[in-house]
């Protein structure tokens, strides 16, 4: 008998090697599965709306338009003040960079047929577009010295969502000729675009 | 000579005989246990159809940047699971995460989609857990009986992380991983 049980103890150790891993495989079992998807650039902007108490001699946004409700004072006929502040609800989820550009630098008429004959008539009427969004804030001057595109850009380095401000602003007697000087008569637009947009 | 040989034989059983009843007497036995064992045994099954990640695609609303709300991905089935005994099923899962963009995010933004991932069909109450809860009693369910059968696994509840009202930084690789274990029970 004493003989046997070194045999039997090795069977069974060989027993136990060989049966432990296999018992160690099997007795719980593991499945993984990922979980993907991705998050685009994306930038949007939502339709403006004038901040409350925010309009000086302008009667509110009419779609995508600011309406002045008198450009030049009736007396001196020089510019008169104007100014309003508008909120745009946007978003860009990445660095981006925020732009806004000025069709004609300035306001000038619409009819092409003005133009100025006289350094004592003011043909053109400048103003200064002020921006905040995120870390960028800073100020586009369509000074209305050239009829031309006129912008002005920041990098804005993290994503960024909120209220978009611009404040449009126009000053007391500004002219594209001498201060004061009076404005031509006739219609006078400027397009001013905000773009939201890669660096 | 005939009788030469029954003394032989005679002789020759009267030698042996002797010796047979003495062994016969001193009885010695001996027992040799015959045994073997079923070790409990637990097997995943096979995944049906495709591969094994819930792609879901483009996360955000592109017009907005939040989180879609009609988020879903199909279900995954696993054939053929089985344990030998006693089991339980635990899913766990981790929220999917920005791959790339690791900094923390501005404000208004997250950089996680938390979700409930559930697997059914094997417990008569199923496995799930929930990404953003700080605790999943539900997530371990147990089943007392040997059990052979297909195991349904899916995901659903998305949100975003830190709040719905916050929207996602733009991430080509949001990752998350959902991990069911079958595993037999004492």
């Amino acid at each position: 008998m004493r003989l046997h049980l070194p045999l039997l103890a090795l069977a069974v150790s060989v027993a136990t090697l060989g049966a432990a891993p296999a018992l160690a495989q099997s007795a719980t079992a593991v499945r993984t599965m990922p979980v993907t998807g991705n998050a685009p650039q994306v930038c949007a902007m939502q339709r403006g709306a004038v901040q409350p108490g925010g309009l000086v001699n302008i009667n509110g946004i009419d779609g995508d338009t600011l309406r002045i409700l008198q450009l030049t004072d009736s007396q001196t006929l020089a510019a008169r003040a104007a100014s309003a502040t508008i909120s745009f609800a946007a978003v860009c989820n990445f660095p981006h960079r925020v732009r806004i550009e000025s069709s004609n630098n300035g306001l000038w008429p619409t009819d092409g047929r003005i133009s100025s004959t006289s350094p004592d008539f003011a043909s053109a009427v400048p103003y200064q577009a002020q921006l905040l969004w995120g870390t960028a804030n800073g100020a586009l001057s369509a000074d209305a010295t050239v009829r031309q595109i006129a912008n002005r850009s920041w990098d804005v380095n993290q994503p960024t969502a909120g209220d978009l401000q611009l404040r449009i602003e126009i000053q007391q007697g500004a002219s594209n000729v001498e201060v004061n000087a009076p404005v031509l008569a006739g219609g006078y637009a400027d397009t001013l675009r905000i773009f939201l947009e890669p660096r | 000579m005939m009788r030469n040989s029954l003394l032989f034989a005679s002789a020759f059983a009267a030698l042996a005989l002797p010796a047979a009843a003495q062994a016969q007497s001193e009885t010695d036995t001996k027992t040799f246990a015959v045994i073997g064992n079923v070790p409990a045994m637990c097997a995943g099954g096979t995944l049906v159809g495709g591969n094994s990640t819930f792609d879901l695609g483009v996360l955000i609303d592109t017009t907005t940047g939040f989180l879609r709300t009609d988020l879903a991905a199909p279900n995954k089935l696993l054939s053929g699971a089985y344990c030998s005994g006693r089991s339980t099923i635990t899913v766990s899962a981790t929220a999917m995460a920005a791959q790339n963009f690791t900094a923390t995010p501005p404000a208004g933004f997250s950089r996680t989609v938390d979700y409930t991932a559930t697997a059914s069909g094997w417990t008569t109450t199923p496995a799930s857990f929930n990404t953003a809860a700080a605790s999943n009693a539900a997530a371990t369910q147990t089943r007392a009986t040997a059990f052979t059968g297909d195991i349904t696994v899916g995901i659903n509840g998305f949100a975003t992380g830190g709040g719905n009202t916050l929207r996602l930084v733009a991430d080509t690789n949001y990752r998350g991983l959902v991990t069911v274990t079958l595993a037999a029970a004492n």
